[in-house]
């Protein structure tokens, strides 16, 4: 897949193209894989609410407002992959 | 091998020694993002191996400990690079990158990233000598033109401005 036709699936408003290359980046090459890695980032994001510990809102909601998408965007997928190695389950080959 | 111009003016022109690369790996990946109709000459050796300085260009996400990790998290990819001084230990290193096998390298660098082997090629004569840094950066890319527009004349300006007079590129 090449970004330019992940650019043309944006313009297209074709989603599955999209969230199938997030699968394979997720699952290195395995789509079924990443799909599975995508659940297990949700699951990693609610354990640690389920007690309702005190969360820092302030900071949550500052950063929202004051960052820009791309950045908020870059920020997901960072914590994806800080859930995911917080899980203790590494499908990766190597670091981050 | 070298072909001379027509005429036989001007200097000679060198063969490119696979016109079909790029048919090639379209062929072997279909779909994937390259695509290429340039020149891409082979360069011959101008002086003999052991009066050329190398410099070593690697995708493995080897760098420096304590500088800004490698962005393996981006999905279009990372287009920055990483100075490796090749006087390094191998301890001083590290590497980030999440797409392929790390396991060995990280017990052994060099497998990965030789930079003690070439220093003793260096040290022996094989090699005239190393730049003064080698060049590293990941492998995971999705924008072929700006890794080429970017990453790549920069590495080639940062290297020929050391005075490289070959490099050994290593793909991860």
């Amino acid at each position: 897949m090449s970004l330019q036709y992940l650019k043309d699936a944006a313009a297209a408003g074709d989603p599955e193209k999209l969230i199938r290359y997030v699968r394979l980046h997720f699952g290195d090459g395995n789509e079924e894989a990443g799909r599975r890695e995508i659940d297990k980032a949700w699951v990693e994001a609610l354990k640690p609410l389920l007690d309702v510990p005190p969360t820092d809102r302030e900071f949550i909601l500052e950063t929202i407002r004051t960052r820009d998408p791309a950045t908020l965007a870059h920020l997901f997928f960072h914590l994806h992959f800080y859930l995911v190695q917080r899980s203790g389950e590494w499908i990766h080959d190597g670091n981050l | 091998m070298t072909e001379t111009s027509d005429r036989g003016e001007g200097p000679p022109r060198v063969a490119q020694l696979r016109p079909g690369l790029w048919d090639t790996v379209n062929e072997r990946y279909p779909g994937s993002m390259i695509d290429k109709a340039d020149f891409v000459p082979l360069a011959p050796l101008r002086k003999p191996l052991s009066e050329c300085r190398l410099a070593f260009v690697s995708t493995s996400g080897t760098q420096p400990r304590g500088s800004l990790p490698f962005d393996t998290v981006h999905p279009v990819g990372d287009y920055s690079f990483r100075r490796v001084p090749t006087t390094s230990r191998t301890d001083e290193l590290e590497i980030h990158q999440l797409k392929y096998p790390t396991a060995s390298a990280n017990r052994d660098l060099n497998v990965i990233f030789p930079i003690d082997r070439l220093r003793e090629l260096a040290d022996e004569g094989v090699i005239g000598g190393l730049t003064e840094n080698f060049y590293t950066f990941i492998g995971y890319n999705m924008d072929p033109e700006r890794l080429e527009r970017t990453l790549a004349e920069d590495i080639a300006t940062a290297i020929s401005e050391e005075g490289a007079d070959i490099a050994l590129a290593a793909p991860a």
